[in-house]
């Protein structure tokens, strides 16, 4: 083995195909994630001009999760060009249009405004829901960590589950449930 | 020329107009159009690109530690340690290296990286150093910590 190859590391430069499930993440949190992975900051060959970064496939987009009052509050503004072109769309409105655009404008904005980033945005597949066509779904090989923890909701846990839990009272015989 | 106030004098600019505007035009050698033939246009560009080029000198040095950083935390993300930590601990550990050369290890040789950063969680482990920040989002694969037999040479006493 000579000196030179020694230190040969093979396939520095392939495209890795990571998975990252919306499912309950805030969008402009994973966005800073899901940026890093484009770009390929999270290899230590990065640098801004050679092209290491990864595609990222994001299922599950339409389940994403706003914070506070965000879905009624956060505008999405659009100009058409012509005079009165003005529009201004809320989040939940723009989530009923296209589930999938919310989290593409947030990585779009979690990236540096260059030309770089129109062809970036190009690995970026996402999908509103679980169901990832086959071609698209045989690349992947990695699966990107979410930054917040899914909770299960008590409609989801079984019935005999939740009446087996461990109670601290019962209710008196007349409370009135809401 | 004959000057009757002495404050033409102090205008005129010596006989070396020829050379005063060649050095000028050398430096706008490689410019587009007028800005490269006419010299009233030239010299506003060349003072520009002159301060542009001061500015840069201390911008490429913070872009250079801009990437250091970010290849260290990649690097570091891979072995689930902080940067923080690292630092902590090679410091603790008196192994002195900085940001270029981490960053060029990081890059250049990855097994010698993972040493160091091996070695910089165990030496927090055994000063009893708890960093949060390390355990709150795994990122990468853990150490295995088994293999740094170091114990001995990280407890003895550093100066």
């Amino acid at each position: 083995m000579s000196a030179a190859k020694r230190v040969q590391q093979w396939a520095t430069f392939a495209r890795t195909w990571h998975i990252f499930d919306c499912k309950w993440q805030d969008p402009y949190e994973s966005a800073n994630i899901i940026k890093k992975y484009l770009m390929g900051q999270h290899k230590p060959i990065y640098h801004p001009l050679n092209d290491c970064g990864d595609v990222v496939v994001c299922i599950n987009s339409r389940e994403i999760a706003l914070r506070g009052d965000e879905w009624r509050k956060r505008a999405y503004f659009h100009h058409t060009g012509y005079p009165g072109g003005a529009s201004w769309t809320l989040a939940w409105e723009l989530h009923n249009k296209d589930p999938t655009m919310i989290i593409k404008k947030a990585v779009y904005r979690a990236m540096k405004g260059n030309l770089q980033r129109r062809h970036t945005m190009q690995r970026l597949f996402i999908y509103h829901e679980e169901n990832v066509p086959e071609d698209i779904m045989k690349n992947v090989s990695s699966q990107i960590r979410q930054s917040r923890l899914v909770p299960t909701r008590l409609d989801h846990i079984p019935e005999e589950e939740v009446k087996q839990y461990p109670k601290v009272m019962d209710y008196p015989k007349d409370y009135v449930l809401k | 020329m004959v000057f009757l106030t002495i404050a033409n004098l102090v205008r005129v600019r010596g006989p070396d107009e020829f050379w005063r505007k060649r050095r000028i035009f050398r430096l706008a050698a490689h410019y587009i159009g007028r800005r490269r033939n006419c010299y009233s246009i030239a010299v506003r560009n060349v003072h520009r690109a002159l301060v542009y080029a001061t500015k840069a000198r201390k911008l490429k040095k913070q872009d250079m530690i801009d990437l250091w950083n970010t290849r260290i935390t990649a690097a570091c993300e891979q072995h689930n340690i902080t940067q923080f930590s690292l630092k902590e601990g090679l410091d603790r550990a008196n192994i002195m290296l900085d940001r270029k050369s981490l960053s060029d290890l990081a890059c250049w040789e990855p097994r010698t990286f993972e040493c160091l950063a091996a070695v910089a969680k165990e030496k927090l482990q055994l000063d009893g150093f708890v960093n949060y920040a390390d355990k709150k989002l795994p990122t990468g694969t853990e150490l295995n910590l088994r293999d740094v037999m170091l114990e001995h040479w990280l407890k003895e006493e550093k100066h």
